[in-house]
């Protein structure tokens, strides 16, 4: 991370014609670079892999945030504050998305050409080919607890609002409270199990099946995190 | 989210809410969800063996308004059909119908997967025994 340099793409900077350059300055006259588009592992110069030192990111934000501040190139030409500003929003951005766990993944599943949305919509239009069931991207029995814990906290709303409580069904709701927790939990850790798995990978076929654990993951994980949404709420109405 | 009229209708009028008996041979259940938003959605179907007609439907929908209106929606229109009729129904005429804007089009896919859904589920209940029609869709 201390380096910015990406050989591979090293061009010549535009001000003073050195080799030298790293993706945001120049190594030779310190220049704002052009801003050009780029993922953002690379604009932090990182490899797409998912592990990642969030402390050593966060240096590293605070860093190009002070030497791409627009207020530093006042006096630059109207192309370096055009950059600065540009590159600082890329700045921001690709902070946010790579110092969240999830965002991350989901931000390297997209690199990798993969639209969550599209899943399912894509199951559907198998299942409408070969007239079949659609294939669920969750497991059937996870849509079950989902759909009875909905009903739970439909009756526990409908008996706040007749302004009676039942205690059975609260009793009920905390205990799908600490198990869809320890789910959610779990999930987390699914996560850094297949997270090692992505950066371990060696070949794209491999890589190929951890996305698509991946991406299982993340629907299944969407579902649980609603749920104790829901039930937090319902819980402290 | 500006609804249309037909889906304020049937939001605030759901027709169809409720439960069929899971466990009887003439039903079909569809539980199906949409991993965007997190939203489930229940249709059952009761088949008359002998005609293959749909006698019945019930939804349960936990969801935005714009899946209660699909999936209430869809029960009406497949009462009365035929099973292969009803598998006919496609989501962008629930789009159409209810006038529903691009952002909203999964949650007419719900309902579209839940009609396949629970026809499916009624259809493996019968096994090889059930006259169905359309005799490509069962290779399983
Ligand atoms: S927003 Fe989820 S089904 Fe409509
Ligand atoms: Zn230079």
């Amino acid at each position: 991370m201390a380096t910015e340099t990406h050989p591979e793409t090293a061009t010549a900077c535009w001000s003073c014609g050195q080799g030298a350059e790293s993706a945001h300055f120049c190594a030779s006259c310190r220049k704002v670079q052009p801003a050009v588009p780029m993922d953002f592992f690379r604009f932090f110069g990182l490899e797409r892999k998912l592990n990642l030192d969030l402390a050593a990111l966060e240096k590293e934000f605070y860093r190009l945030s002070r030497k791409l501040h627009p207020d530093l190139y006042a006096r630059a030409s109207s192309e370096e504050q055009g950059w600065s500003l540009v590159k600082s929003s890329q700045l921001n951005d690709a902070y946010r998305a790579l110092k969240d766990p999830v965002a991350r993944t989901q931000y390297l599943l997209e690199l990798e050409g993969v639209k969550l949305e599209e899943q399912s919509s894509a199951a559907t239009l198998a299942a409408r080919e070969s007239g079949a069931e659609k294939k669920q991207v969750v497991p059937p029995e996870l849509l079950e607890e989902v759909f009875e814990l909905n009903m739970q906290l439909q009756e526990l709303r409908m008996g706040k609002q007749m302004g009676e409580e039942d205690p059975e069904v609260i009793t009920g709701l905390r205990a799908a409270k600490s198990k869809f927790e320890a789910m959610l939990e779990g999930i987390t850790g699914e996560l850094k199990i297949l997270w090692n798995a992505w950066d371990a990978a060696l070949d794209s076929e491999e890589r190929t099946g951890v996305r698509d654990r991946l991406v299982a993951l993340l629907n299944r994980r969407s579902y649980v995190r609603n749920l104790v949404r829901d039930v937090n709420d319902a819980l402290e109405a | 989210m500006a609804y249309s009229d037909k889906v304020l209708d049937h939001y605030t009028h759901p027709r169809n809410v409720g439960t069929l008996d899971k466990s009887s041979t003439d039903v079909g259940t569809g539980l199906v969800g949409a991993p965007e938003c997190g939203d489930v959605m229940r249709l059952q179907i009761k088949v008359n063996p002998a005609t293959q007609v749909i006698e019945d439907a019930k939804f349960k929908t936990f969801g935005c308004g714009s899946a209660i209106a699909s999936s209430s929606l869809a029960t009406e229109w497949i009462k009365g059909k035929k099973v292969a009729e009803a598998l006919a129904i496609r989501n962008t005429d629930i789009v159409k119908e209810l006038a529903l804007p691009p952002v909203k089009i999964h949650c007419s896919v719900l309902a579209e997967d839940a009609i396949r859904a629970a026809i499916g589920d009624w259809k493996k209940k019968h096994g090889a025994e059930a006259p169905v029609e359309n005799t490509a869709e069962v290779k399983a």
